[in-house]
Parts: structure tokens; C-alpha cells; sequence
């Protein structure tokens, strides 16, 4: 069956060569957004031919810093073009896929011949961006409010302007054979660790893929363990968050056409940070980071718990409680397993529904599921009062993680803990827990351990994961990083104590 | 052999993780019983004198395998030649196998008397076996890791014990010396099985960094051992009279039984839950270190024996039914590893000191 296959990718046409410019317009010629037009300098007399992809080209480009020059200046030559055009690129080329190549990215091509290869390609490019708005999955209260647009240009402008510095090295790619994205690596040379750049270069060059839409297609395609439901890259759309990282000595990667930048290695506690824990003072943010960590504890397991104790193991609740959750589940027909599990969809469903629908339809919903499901399912008797808290309470939980992309899988796995505590009770859920540890301890981020500084025991690195330190404590960047350089300043300096009235 | 990858090897200080939770493992629910049987309530000096024989083997053991370039099973063969070496090999091929054979079938016991009398010994045992398959696979390092966590995480159910203080009467465990002397050693031997995994150290230790650093490592664990069975033992010894004592086979699950929190009563369910991740990691190391000689030894590769050898211990653990039989077995593991421990390796450090002097004098 396999050799049926293969035969037939074998007889796949191959679609014949283009060797001459000639051929390459004909080609493009087959589709009406393309144009060409014969045009006669009014100096030389001289004919020529421009041909260019309609919707790429820049008019306003073409109208006044172009065709004035070609139909007005003295051009006899291809050469004369790169005088007399005032546009920063132009290419005078014979050879063929270069000309493929730019055309396609909205250059316009010039010919004196219309049969010869030789042209020169002026850049008339246009580009359609919005405007730079407002971080919307990761919104900050203080702080920068830009985000990352689609357009690989302006990302590495922003990020720019936030590291004036010559270290700042970017490598581009191009990955895709249909979309031939751009693809950017971004690091400081000297501070990151070369070897964290290889990787991520080899990984992404031996990408071999047609469509790369977005940078979550990347994270998929080069993580280290692509069945893990845990992501392996961080994912943020906010420069100043990347631009932190660059400093620490880890990789940025940015695709053109995705305002998300990937960043790696990471380690799991980092995807229970949010940038603005960097903003706010120590204990506030160390204070938040731990009831981040209870919060996720707290969303995966309570569920489980419940079902597990009223299914197996009543004798846990002491007398007071049990009357209390006695009276609440006196009139409901289904084990606790089914009503937890209905009640848990329930959340799913608003989730998904309110993710899909327009925001403003999406708040209804988030009402109408809140108030009118949960209200009616007790009165009808279907679930019980304090599971509707604890499942409200479980969903409110899940959403403090700050990165979305970690929420999901944590939306995800409540699901197996509430199977295995249906099935053993505690003993299930403790169960479900080590295999959720052997997995993570398994993972790795680009080579680099997944949980660390926890495991690997990294004391040093633990100033900035469960809690964050004053910044004067972060004198050192991540060992995980294998930094060429450890110290990011005087650790001596900040620490500096005063005397009295000194 | 080829020299084991930087890649693969652990930090010195794990080595302390490893070793305590090999030790603590199952053994330390009910330890308490087993020694007040022939030494009463003087055993706690019995703990003791089993630490500091452990200390002295932990000692001989790194005098052995730095003097034998780290690969224990290779100075077997090259001891005792390649049919004997490689027999005495196998046997601890079936020691580590029994090991978590005891572990696994013990630990399922316990959930059977405590909490599911009605649990299938063998999904249970097949379920926690794939889960050591899955971790094993990972390596090393893995393994280790879960070693980590299983100190890290159930660390504080230590703090339980002090609930019973306000039960307890440490005036009985006067007068002190009650016992005879035989008594006491008796009791010593007794605290095998609980004292039990550190052996383990000379399968791993090639996969230690700076192997030299980790020495002191080995000795605080198998101090902090000592002292956390001793603290449990007078505890249990305060809290339960010496007749009493040996009505409870488990006493440190009893003891949880007493833990009252506002919205938890009957602890030792939460106690016996959270022992999975205790266990986990012994079961995980012991098979980790069979499977490894079993590569040494033959050509197998590690993985087919991993799998192999967790499908016996599984089936085997399935076979064993009674109260009776697990006792058995715990005593065939437990008289194996005392020969092991205290006859074996002080064996092999006498041959390789004298080797030694030998070849320094000549």
C-alpha cells in the first residue's frame, strides 16, 4: 500500500524550470493582478518595459519618485537607473529567481529589452499595517502599552529602540516553501549562549513545511517533546517583556506576519510569571506569583479532590462539613464523578463560546452561562451548591495564569485527575500527579530542563521563579541560560549599604 | 563500557535525595513494631547502631568504588571472574527486581487494608509499573528527579507527628538499657529492610559528577535518616504502649489517625496517598539499577530489560496474596540485603584493601 503511495508522489508533476525572464512574466502573466507596460523616456527616446505584481506596489512610490525619473531624466543604461531613480534599492540582475523573489515582495522590474534577463528592480514596496495598540492577552495596568505588530520590520524597530546596543544580533530565515516566511532570531551576541542559538537556528532551518501562518506554527514544529500538552516556548506580544529576556541572555524569535514573539529556553515556573511582577514592588509581586501557584493548585486539583472524597473517602470530612454537604447534595441523582463532570463542561462551553463570539455577545453569554445555567442546575437539583462554588471558583483560578497558551493545557488537564479520582480516590489523583511529574521532569525547552531551578536545584536561580527578589538580589542572569556573561551589573554596588546621614 | 555522557550525570548533592528516599521508602509505616518486638522500647539505640554500621558500609562502598574506578559490576567480574562475577552480578539483578517487587506488593497492602479493600493487586500494581516504565525511559536524571520531588513533596507530612505530643509520655521509654545486648543487636538486624537502598549508590555512582563531592552527601542522608527514625520511633514509643505497639503493623499510619484540622479528619488517607510519591521513586531507582547490570552483563539493551523485568515484578506482585506471603517476601528482601550490605561489601573492601597493600608493596 505504501508503494501505491509513493508512486504516486513520484508522478506529482513537476512543474518545468523557469530560465529566462521571459518565461517568468509570461508565468505571472497568467494571473490580472499583474501588469506591464511599455513606457518612452522623453530624453533618450530609449523604450522600456515595467512589469510589477499590482496589489505589492506602492502608487503613490511609483507616481512620484519613479516614472517622473524613468520617462523624464537622461537614462540610456540599466546603470543610469541607479543614478537618477531616487529610491534607496535597486537591483540591476539578470538572474531569474531574484527577480522572482523580489517581484513578489512588490519591487517593479525594468527591462530595455523586453526579451533579455537584465533589468533592475526598484523597490516600490507597499505595506499595510495597523497601528501599534494596546497589549491585549497580556495587559499590564503599569507599564509600556505597546504590542508586536505583523510585520517583522516594525517588531524589530520596537525592539530596537529598546536595545541601542551593537550586541543586538538578528539572524533571518526563510522558512516556508508556499509563504517563504521571514523568520528572525534575535539574541545579544556575548551574553547569550551560542549554543541556545545554534539550536534554535538548526531547528528552525531544518523546518520543512509549506504555510507558516504564525509563530504558534514554530512552536510546534520545533519543540522539544511535540506530544506535550505543556508549551515549550513562551509566547508574548509585548517588546519590553522580549527585550527584558534579550538582556537575561535567552533567544527571541520573531516570524513576519505574527504579532506573538516566541522566546526560549523557558522553565515552567516562568510561564506563571507576569511581566508586570517586574513593575511592581518586590512583596507585591512575589506575593501574586505565589497566589498564582495556589490558584493553578487549586483549579486542577479541587475538583478531583471532591470527587474523590464523596465518592471514596466521606470519612475525611469532619462531622460539621459533612452536614453541610449532605444537605446540598441530598436531592441530586448522579454520583458526584457525573456531576462534577457536567458541571465542568458547562464551564468549558461558556469558556469556548465566549472565546468564539464577538465581545460584545461574549458578555451576554458569560451572564447568561454565570447566572441563569448555574442558578437553574441547583434549583433543578442537577448539581450541588458547593461544587457550582468550587467549579466557579476552580474556573476564576485558571484564568490568573498569565500566559494563555499555559491556561489551556491547564484547562486540559483537569480532566484526566478527575478520571483517576473516580477511579482510585486520592490515591488516583496522587497518581495522576506523578505522572504529570515524570512528564514535566522529561520535558525540555530547547535542551534546557523544563522545571528548572526547582529541578535541576538551581539556588541561585530561584531568586526570580516562585518568588522575585528585589532587583538588587538579581545581580546574576540564569544559570540555565549557561550566560557568556554571569554578572548583569555590580552586585557590590547595589548592595551597598549607607551609613547614618552619609 | 564507554565513559557515561556529562549530559547524563547528576549533581553531587542529589545524591543525598537519592539515598534518604531509597531508605525512607515503605519501611518507615511500620518499622517501629518490627524492632520493639525483641529490643522493647530500647531499640531506639538499635536505630541508631544501625546508623552507624550504614555509615561505616557507606564508607567501605566509596573506598570500593574509587578504588575500582567507579564500576562496581565490571570489579565483580574482574574480582571474581567472569562466570562468578557475572553470577554474583545476577543475583543483585534479582535483588533489585525483589526490591521493588517488596515495595510495590507492600505499598498495595498497605491501600488494601486501609482504603480500597476491594483493589485489584494487580491494575494497581500494572498502573504504578507503566508509570515507572515512563519515568525509567527518561534516564537517569529523571529518575532522580522524582527521587527529589519524593523528599521535597511529602516532606511535610513530618509535621504530623506533632500531634501526637500532646498524647505522649516519653517516660516510658525509661529505664533505658532493659534489654540485653543480643536484644539490641537483634533489633539491628531488624532495621534492615528500613534501612535498606543505599546500596543502590554502587550501581549509580559512575552517573555522578565529581563523585569525590557527593561522599559527604551520602553521609548527612544517612545521618538525617538515622535521626528522622529515631525521632518517629520514640514518638511512636511515647505514644503507644509496648503492648499496644505490636497490635498496629503500621504505627506511623495509626499515629496520622490522631491529626484532627478543621476540615480533614482520618489524615492517614491524605498520608497514604501522598506515599505513592515516596514509593515511586524506589521502585523507579531499584529496577533503574537491574536493568542497568542486566546491560552491563549481557547484551540486552536497557530498555527490553526495563520492560521485562516491570512485567515480572508486575505478574509477581499479582501472585502474592497474603498478609503471610508479603511478610515473607519482605523477609527473604530483607536477608538478602543484610548479607548483601553487611557480609558482601566489607568482603570486597577487604579483598581490594589487601589488593592494594599488596601491589604497594611490590
Amino acid at each position: 500500500m505504501f508503494k501505491w503511495f509513493r508512486k504516486k508522489q513520484n508522478k506529482q508533476k513537476q512543474a518545468s524550470p523557469i530560465n529566462t525572464t521571459w518565461e517568468l512574466l509570461n508565468v505571472l502573466a497568467q494571473s490580472m493582478d499583474f501588469e506591464k507596460q511599455t513606457f518612452t523616456n522623453a530624453n533618450s527616446q530609449q523604450h522600456f518595459w515595467m512589469s510589477y505584481i499590482v496589489p505589492l506596489v506602492d502608487f503613490e512610490v511609483v507616481q512620484k519618485n519613479i516614472l517622473p525619473f524613468l520617462l523624464h531624466s537622461p537614462i540610456e543604461t540599466l546603470d543610469d537607473i541607479k543614478q537618477m531613480i531616487p529610491v534607496e534599492d535597486i537591483i540591476i540582475t539578470s538572474n531569474v529567481t531574484t527577480v522572482e523573489e523580489k517581484m513578489h515582495e512588490g519591487y517593479l522590474f525594468v527591462q530595455f529589452n523586453e526579451f533579455a534577463n537584465k533589468g533592475a528592480l526598484i523597490k516600490a514596496q507597499r505595506n499595510v499595517i495597523r497601528n501599534v495598540s494596546i497589549p491585549e492577552v497580556e495587559f499590564s495596568v503599569v507599564g509600556p502599552k505597546e504590542t508586536f505588530l505583523e510585520s517583522l520590520e516594525v517588531n524589530l524597530h520596537l525592539l530596537r529602540k529598546r536595545i541601542p546596543c551593537n550586541h543586538l544580533t538578528v539572524k533571518i530565515l526563510k522558512i516556508g516553501k508556499l509563504s517563504k516566511t521571514k523568520i528572525a532570531i534575535i539574541y545579544l551576541k556575548g551574553i547569550a549562549d551560542e549554543e541556545n542559538v545554534n539550536t534554535v537556528t538548526q531547528r528552525i532551518s531544518e523546518i520543512d513545511f509549506d504555510q507558516i501562518t504564525d509563530s504558534s506554527y514554530i512552536v510546534q514544529l520545533i519543540s522539544d517533546n511535540q506530544n506535550s500538552p505543556f508549551p515549550q516556548l513562551l509566547d508574548t506580544e509585548r517588546p519590553d517583556r522580549v527585550a527584558a529576556i534579550l538582556a537575561e541572555g535567552k533567544v527571541a524569535i520573531i516570524v513576519d506576519g505574527s504579532p506573538h514573539a516566541l522566546i526560549g529556553p523557558t522553565t515552567l515556573v516562568e510561564f506563571f510569571s507576569s511581566f508586570e511582577d517586574y513593575f511592581l514592588n518586590w512583596y507585591i509581586a512575589s506575593f501574586f506569583r505565589l497566589i498564582r501557584l495556589f490558584s493553578v493548585a487549586f483549579s486542577v486539583l479541587i475538583t478531583p479532590i471532591y470527587v474523590a472524597t464523596l465518592s471514596y473517602h466521606y470519612e475525611l470530612i469532619p462531622k460539621d462539613l459533612l452536614g453541610t454537604l449532605i444537605t446540598s447534595r441530598r436531592e441530586i441523582p448522579f454520583p458526584p464523578i457525573l456531576e462534577a463532570l457536567f458541571l465542568e463542561l458547562t464551564i468549558e462551553l461558556l469558556r469556548e463560546a465566549g472565546a468564539r463570539l464577538p465581545t460584545k455577545v461574549g458578555q451576554t453569554i458569560g451572564i447568561v452561562g454565570g447566572i441563569v445555567i448555574g442558578t437553574a442546575s441547583v434549583e433543578a437539583g442537577l448539581t450541588s451548591n458547593v461544587l457550582l462554588i468550587l467549579v466557579a471558583l476552580a474556573a476564576l483560578a485558571s484564568f490568573t495564569t498569565p500566559v494563555y497558551k499555559m491556561g489551556n493545557t491547564i484547562r486540559l488537564m483537569r480532566f484526566p485527575f478527575l478520571l483517576f479520582a473516580e477511579l482510585w480516590g486520592l490515591l488516583g489523583v496522587v497518581f495522576c500527579f506523578c505522572i504529570f511529574m515524570g512528564h514535566l521532569l522529561q520535558l525540555t525547552s530547547l535542551g534546557r530542563p523544563f522545571l528548572e531551578p526547582i529541578y535541576p536545584l538551581r539556588l541561585t536561580d530561584l531568586k526570580d521563579a516562585l518568588i522575585r527578589l528585589p532587583f538588587s538580589n538579581q545581580s546574576t542572569r540564569p544559570q540555565q541560560l549557561h550566560p557568556n556573561q554571569l554578572f548583569r551589573f555590580s552586585r557590590k554596588k547595589a548592595k551597598q549599604k549607607k551609613d547614618i546621614d552619609e | 563500557m564507554q565513559a557515561i555522557s556529562e549530559r547524563f550525570k547528576i549533581s553531587p548533592f542529589l545524591v543525598f535525595f537519592i539515598i534518604t528516599d531509597m531508605q525512607i521508602g515503605i519501611g518507615v509505616l511500620g518499622y517501629q513494631r518490627i524492632i520493639a518486638k525483641s529490643a522493647g522500647y530500647d531499640a531506639w539505640i538499635s536505630i541508631i547502631i544501625a546508623g552507624i554500621v550504614g555509615h561505616i558500609i557507606i564508607w567501605m562502598m566509596y573506598y570500593i568504588l574509587q578504588k575500582t574506578g567507579g564500576n562496581f559490576v565490571e570489579s565483580n567480574q574482574r574480582i571474581f571472574g567472569k562466570f562468578i562475577g557475572n553470577a554474583l552480578n545476577f543475583i543483585l539483578v534479582l535483588y533489585y527486581t525483589a526490591l521493588t517487587i517488596s515495595v510495590l506488593r507492600t505499598y498495595i497492602e498497605v491501600i488494601q487494608v486501609w482504603m480500597f479493600p476491594e483493589l485489584e493487586t494487580w491494575a494497581f500494581a500494572a498502573a504504578l509499573m507503566l508509570l515507572t516504565i515512563y519515568i525509567v525511559l527518561g534516564g537517569f536524571r529523571v529518575v532522580v528527579g522524582v527521587c527529589f520531588f519524593g523528599i521535597i513533596l511529602p516532606a511535610y507530612l513530618i509535621f504530623m507527628f506533632a500531634y501526637t505530643f500532646e498524647y505522649a509520655n516519653f517516660r516510658m521509654l525509661l529505664p533505658i538499657f532493659e534489654h540485653a545486648v543480643l536484644d539490641i543487636l537483634k533489633a539491628t538486624k531488624d532495621m534492615t529492610l528500613t534501612i535498606l537502598g543505599f546500596e543502590t549508590l554502587l550501581i549509580y555512582y559512575p552517573f555522578i559528577k565529581n563523585p569525590e563531592q557527593s561522599k559527604k552527601w551520602a553521609h548527612l542522608a544517612m545521618l538525617s535518616t538515622t535521626l528522622l527514625y529515631a525521632v518517629i520511633a520514640v514518638i511512636t514509643f511515647a505514644y503507644f504502649s509496648e503492648k499496644q505497639l505490636q497490635k498496629h503493623i503500621w504505627p506511623t499510619l495509626s499515629i496520622w489517625k490522631t491529626v484532627e484540622m478543621p476540615f480533614i479528619e482520618r489524615f492517614e488517607y491524605i498520608g497514604i496517598a501522598n506515599w505513592t510519591i515516596v514509593i515511586l521513586p524506589d521502585m523507579c531507582l531499584a529496577i533503574w539499577c537491574a536493568s542497568r547490570i542486566m546491560k552491563q552483563i549481557t547484551n540486552i539493551r536497557q530498555k527490553h530489560s526495563l520492560v521485562i523485568l516491570a512485567t515480572l515484578c508486575t505478574i509477581a506482585a499479582s501472585f502474592i496474596k497474603t498478609r503471610e506471603d508479603v511478610n515473607v517476601l519482605n523477609d527473604i528482601v530483607a536477608n538478602i540485603g543484610f548479607y548483601f550490605l553487611y557480609a558482601f561489601v566489607p568482603l570486597m573492601f577487604t579483598i581490594i584493601y589487601v589488593m592494594h597493600k599488596v601491589r604497594k608493596k611490590a
